[in-house]
């Protein structure tokens, strides 16, 4: 794909948590559509070699910090303006839980982090994005959402809970940008194998008393109708999608990635 | 569309067959030529063969488009359009179930039985009839993409176009249970949501759906906008787009989805 031809061709794009799975996935589609990408993860040393694979030479970079931090966020946007003149596309997809417990038993650590990591991140990103975005009549916001984000499973409150307030965030945003040139989209993916699902996995199910990972995995994929997971690449398709000129009628929309397996 | 190494073009849907019900115009024909531009054999279909060979006429793709006559309200016309498809091009991948609409709007008080049964026929019974016969060719080569087009009438109601919202509610109700079944054997089933969009089939029967609600068109078109985000109405290209991505190898693991294409109206 050219650079100058792509349907992100002279489009900028920042991505929270990009270095692996679903984030890179959108990285790597953008680039071959020819945009220019900023990643952005926890781990240098990880960006970095993601960096490398990309093999975007300047037209991709890295931002290092936790998306769960309100500076990494704003760091972010304002790094990505800085290295390439613009933001168009702001994606916020980092997320994920960690010691999730049913809520009886949930710490309020583990709460907050999960508020910080899915849902305050997203407002941050969203809210610094839009400040620069609506001057210029002109951006898209891509929020990467779940099936959890309609649905509700026993041992993940914090993740189904913040996962539905994002999707109550984009709606609300989208309507007060939607004469701007601005749209604010969810994606809704259903289960996908990333490193984080597998890394986190094995303590979900047991928070959610389904004994192990692969029951875990088994779960999600007997309640959609392809009965496999997701791919990330499928993910980053409706990105490109959503992103892209074309979509410039969508907006507040919550779009399912999900295999068939959300009600609605 | 990319450029392959040899300067051949690539497109997203090289190798495929299509079929559009009503397709001369409006949305079928947007889904017809982005289907077209990414290397699909596209069947169209329409009522009227004179507006047909026009549009074959303007699009000049020779033989990688075909006309099928064909009224999608008479169960035998929507089986002939889909095997139709098979006998000209030898095969069929892609159903897009687009031809639909309602006319003669009232309020339920005042409704007769015929406006009801003429949507439910246009709408609901063609989805059912050219999606079941098109399951005969897609299951057993376990690759299929079908597409309903709905509407944002389809997840909400709007007073005096009962016969159109409660055609599109069952079309949607439909996409939901056909994606259940036919989910692991490589055939995706969705439907998409558009905002009004003002197409020849909305100016035609607009005027009348306006009348029902009180309104004059043009009201209706600004209570439609007013209704959105982006406080305008929809174009047939949004809707192509979302389409393509379905019909596509990467839209495998979309099934079962019903996806507004509306400028933030639809609430969920």
């Amino acid at each position: 794909m050219s650079t100058s031809t792509g349907k992100l061709a002279g489009k900028v794009a920042c991505i929270t948590g990009g270095t692996r799975s679903i984030g890179r996935a959108m990285a790597e589609a953008f680039l071959a559509e020819g945009a220019r990408v900023v990643i952005n993860g926890r781990d240098e040393a990880k960006g970095r070699r993601a960096l490398a694979e990309l093999n975007a030479g300047d037209r991709a970079d890295f931002y290092g910090g936790d998306a769960a931090k309100q500076s990494t966020v704003e760091g972010l946007i304002d790094f990505t303006i800085a290295r390439f003149g613009q933001l168009d596309v702001c994606c916020l997809n980092s997320g994920g839980v960690q010691a999730t417990a049913p809520v009886f038993q949930m710490s309020d650590e583990e709460w907050n982090l999960e508020v910080d990591w899915n849902l305050n991140h997203v407002f941050w990103g969203m809210r610094k994005s839009l400040q620069y975005m609506i001057p210029r009549q002109s951006g898209r916001i891509i929020v990467t959402s779940s099936v959890e984000g309609k649905l509700g499973k026993p041992g993940l409150p914090g993740y189904v809970a913040t996962k539905h307030a994002v999707n109550g965030l984009v709606k609300s945003a989208a309507h007060e940008v939607g004469t701007l040139g601005i749209t604010v989209n969810a994606i809704l993916p259903g289960i996908i194998e990333t490193d984080i699902v597998r890394e986190t996995g094995p303590a979900s199910a047991v928070a959610m008393g389904v004994g192990s990972y692969e029951a875990l995995i088994e779960m999600f994929c007997s309640e959609s109708s392809i009965k496999r997971p997701n791919r990330v690449e499928e993910v980053a398709a409706v990105a490109v999608l959503l992103a892209s000129d074309a979509a410039r009628n969508m907006t507040g929309c919550l779009f399912p990635v999900d295999g068939g397996t959300l009600p609605y | 569309m990319g450029t392959g190494g040899l300067g051949v073009k690539m497109g997203a849907l090289d190798g495929r067959v299509a079929c559009v019900t009503g397709g001369t115009r409006g949305i079928g024909l947007a889904i017809a030529t982005a289907f077209l531009d990414e290397g699909a054999k596209v069947v169209i279909n329409g009522r009227d063969a004179a507006k047909a060979q026009r549009t074959l006429a303007e699009l000049g793709r020779g033989d990688q488009v075909h006309f099928i006559a064909g009224d999608v309200k008479k169960k035998d016309d929507c089986e002939a359009i889909v095997d139709g498809t098979v006998a000209h091009f030898g095969r069929i991948d892609i159903l897009v179930a687009n031809a639909g609409g309602a006319a003669d709007f009232a309020p339920i008080a005042q409704l007769p039985d015929e406006p009801m049964q003429d949507a439910l026929l246009w709408n609901f019974w063609h989805s059912f009839w050219v999606m079941r016969r098109a399951f005969n060719y897609m299951i057993p080569q376990q690759w299929g993409r079908i597409i309903n087009i709905s509407s944002v009438e389809g997840k909400v109601g709007k007073p005096g176009m009962s016969t159109y919202v409660a055609a599109k509610h069952a079309v949607n109700g439909l996409t939901k249970s056909a994606a259940k079944e036919v989910g692991t054997l490589g055939i995706t089933v969705n439907a998409l949501c558009p905002g009004v969009i003002e197409t020849d089939i909305v100016k035609e029967g607009g005027a009348g759906a306006a009348a029902a609600m009180g309104l004059t068109y043009d009201q209706l078109l600004a209570q439609f906008a007013a209704d959105s985000a982006i406080k305008r109405i929809n174009e047939v290209e949004d809707v192509a787009n979302v389409a393509v991505l379905l019909a596509s190898d990467i839209g495998a693991g979309i099934t079962g989805s019903l996806i507004s294409i509306d400028g933030g109206t639809a609430p969920y």
